[in-house]
């Protein structure tokens, strides 16, 4: 404990809080002994880094954390409930900074077969579903965040559907961070396995309580077997102080159709590195964005969208509203294989900067190796247009009511394209509480 | 209600208008009609305040008040109110929606009780007919997908929502088949009262056959050349914009 090195290194410090490793069945244990192995003395990546160059963990690394779960008694608020979206009304997990709650938690109304249980208890189980594949698909080169939560992480949510079952309403997993005085740290684990020709929408949503440090770093796995579909909404709305560091990865066989939004609200630092691997022919993968910073908050969006089979589309809408010295960041690698000839990939960037002081980067990144493919990537940064604010003005509606109109009808298409009817609401009155909590109100026009 | 006193303005450093006099009294109808490029346009964007625009010389003062230090927003809430010769398009409000806030605003400022969406439904129903427009328009994005003539006409329902004092209509006419013409003239002429007032900017003499203006002007390279009674404009229709242009020129040179 003394040990002055470790005590100066971030990642050994996160895993020595934990105390000594979780056992279970071999394959996770494994799997923890070689993720632990990985960072053991290693540092945080810093803006020298290709991928984090405008990106700094240098105040992240001078904070401490302790686990979550060492907090005895969360100070928990009784509105909870009213987290719940109502299409999820029977079938959500909560978590409290980390840790699952079964008295929050509602499993009805499923199709036979189907889990959706907490991820800690299926692999103490043993579950052969969850064995197979946790950890597979989550893997970054040279990343120390998937290690750090592989090597740490007990909670989490596992979904599995079974062949040809549809499940129609979303499947919520509501992750509550409470406003603590202690600095806390969580590792939030999920994977999802879609079997063949089935059909899920799932709703991550992450919601900071109060205006407190603490460091959340989910990994998400997904794997959809041929014929299958999923909708993966993620909101992140963590406090305003907190850190948040995820990685996404999905895994998609032949002729199935996953598509993400990934929003991003909260946090004084996001980072969210998502992966899509279009395994076989005939797949579609979706990974748009919709991402607002205000005050100094930063929120960088890494994504790669890989194709390795034939005859395969994606499709990348990435929005970013920044007000304020907000700065956005967005890298999007395509990478087009050999074998992936007639793909047929989309990406755009749109960022609109609400403010003369906050910055967006925009990076597309294309490697291409089949020759018969049609790519079309963009990225633009603009102001509100000043025509559709003077034609607003000329209605009689003030400042704010034009800005909190025009912004979200920049957000709107992503936000459209949600197919969860509540959660279109609640990003309605996040455009508005966004564009009412602007530092300054600025003269547009 | 409306006095424009020597008004110069420049755009991008360029001067478009240059030494504007006008008069426009509560009850009446000003025509402005002029060749492409003469400012027209720029001269009902300044009243309506748009921030390109800079005044360099001369006032605008409307009810009594100097416009130069309102912004766009407080004029129309002040009761002017612009139609657009290109209405633009707002994604992500419906019509409706932009109408009821609009209103409101416009309410509020009057110190009246804001209308309820139900309280709006009944009052723009009303307006609906009157420019005989469908229902079918509220629910889509302002202007969104509209056609020309569309766009117009929902420029002309907004204007009887939100009943301005001082009504700037930029090209109405344009863009509107035979039907619309008439139907959104009358509509014009039920609006218009001794109240408010009307500058109608046009090309053609065609809409002043339903709308009789009490005065028409003549807008050349920023400057109002000629001004008349509604006759003026059937000879502009014979003769052309030359017709003045040449006539000033003669006068100019007899000085
Ligand atoms: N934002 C601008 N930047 C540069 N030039 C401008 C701008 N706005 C107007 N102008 C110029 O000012 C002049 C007057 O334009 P305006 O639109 O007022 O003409 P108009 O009389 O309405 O013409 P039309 O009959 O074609 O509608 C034109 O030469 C136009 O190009
Ligand atoms: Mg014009």
């Amino acid at each position: 404990m003394t040990d002055i090195t470790k005590e100066t290194n971030f990642l050994d410090r996160m895993i020595d809080s934990h105390g000594p490793m979780q056992t279970g069945y071999d394959r996770v244990t494994e799997l923890r002994r070689k993720a632990a192995d990985d960072i053991t003395g290693r540092d945080l990546p810093t803006t020298r880094h290709e991928e984090w160059k405008y990106c700094s963990l240098k105040k992240l690394s001078r904070e401490s954390f302790i686990p979550a779960a060492e907090i005895a008694q969360p100070d928990l608020p009784d509105n909870i409930a009213d987290y719940i979206y109502p299409e999820a009304e029977h079938h959500h997990l909560t978590f409290i900074n980390g840790v699952y709650s079964e008295k929050w938690s509602k499993t009805d109304k499923l199709p036979q077969g189907v889990i959706v249980a907490n991820l800690a208890d299926v692999l103490d189980e043993g579950n052969p579903v969850a064995l197979e594949h946790i950890g597979q698909y989550a893997r970054w080169e040279d990343d120390p965040f998937v290690p750090l939560n592989t090597s740490v992480f007990r909670d989490g949510a596992f979904i599995h559907v079974p062949a040809s079952v549809k499940i129609e309403d979303p499947i919520q997993l509501l992750f509550i961070n409470t406003d603590e005085k202690e600095q806390y740290f969580m590792t939030p684990r999920c994977l999802v396995v879609g079997e063949r020709s089935s059909e899920i929408t799932v709703v991550e949503d992450h919601v900071g309580f109060g205006d407190n440090v603490y460091f959340n770093a989910p990994v998400s796995e997904i794997k959809l077997a041929e014929n299958s579909h999923m909708t993966h909404v993620k909101l992140q709305r963590d406090s305003r102080k907190a850190y948040h560091i995820s990685r996404l990865a999905a895994d998609i066989s032949r002729d199935s159709n996953y598509k993400s939004y990934a929003v991003q609200l909260g946090s004084q630092l996001s980072r969210s590195d998502v992966k899509a691997v279009l395994t076989d022919e005939n797949t579609h993968a979706t990974l748009d964005g919709l991402v607002m910073v205000n005050g100094d908050q930063l929120s960088d969006t890494h994504s790669i969208m890989d194709h390795t089979m034939p005859n395969c589309t994606s499709h990348q809408l990435h929005k970013c509203i920044i007000d304020d010295e907000g700065t956005s960041v967005f890298n999007g690698k395509i990478f087009v294989r050999q074998d992936a000839q007639k793909t047929d990939a989309f990406q755009e960037n749109r960022n609109l900067q609400l403010s003369d002081s906050g910055t967006a980067y925009a990076k597309p990144q294309l490697e291409i190796f089949a020759d018969d493919v049609s790519c079309s990537h963009g990225a633009t940064i603009g102001q509100l247009d000043p025509d559709q604010v003077f034609y607003l003005k000329t209605r009689g509606l003030h400042e704010s009511q034009t800005r909190e109109i025009l912004t979200y009808g920049f957000a709107l298409d992503v936000i459209e394209s949600i197919p969860v009817a509540s959660i279109q609401e609640r990003l309605s009155k996040e455009v508005e509480k966004f564009t009412k909590a602007s530092n300054s109100i600025k003269q547009l026009v | 209600m409306l006095t424009i006193k020597n008004l110069h303005a420049t755009v991008e450093g360029e001067e478009i208008l240059k030494g504007i006099n006008l008069e426009i009294k509560a009850g009446e109808i000003h025509a402005i009609m002029g060749p492409n490029g003469s400012g027209k346009s720029t001269l009902a964007k300044i009243i309506a305040g748009h921030p390109s625009y800079e005044v360099t010389r001369g006032e605008i003062i409307y009810e009594g008040e100097d416009l130069a230090e309102m912004d766009p927003d407080e004029r129309a809430r002040k009761g002017v109110f612009m139609a657009f010769q290109y209405p633009v398009e707002i994604p992500g409000v419906s019509n409706s929606m932009l109408m009821r806030e609009s209103y409101n605003e416009i309410r509020k400022e009057q110190g009246l009780d804001p209308l309820d969406p139900l309280e709006f439904e009944d009052y723009i129903t009303e307006k609906l007919n009157l420019v005989e427009m469908d229902a079918k328009f509220l629910e889509r994005n302002v202007n969104a997908g509209f056609s020309g003539g569309e766009k117009k006409r929902n420029e002309i329902l907004q204007m009887a929502v939100l009943n301005p004092r001082l009504s700037l209509l930029d090209e109405t006419d344009s863009g509107l088949d035979i039907d619309a013409l008439r139907i959104v003239s009358e509509g014009i002429n039920k609006l218009s009262g001794k109240e408010n007032a009307v500058m109608l900017v046009t090309h053609y003499q065609r809409i002043l056959n339903y709308i009789t203006p009490d005065y028409v002007h003549v807008l050349v390279n920023g400057q109002i050349q000629k001004s008349g009674g509604k006759e003026l404009a059937i000879k502009l229709e014979e003769h052309g914009y030359e017709w003045v242009t040449a006539k000033t020129e003669v006068n100019g040179e007899a000085k």
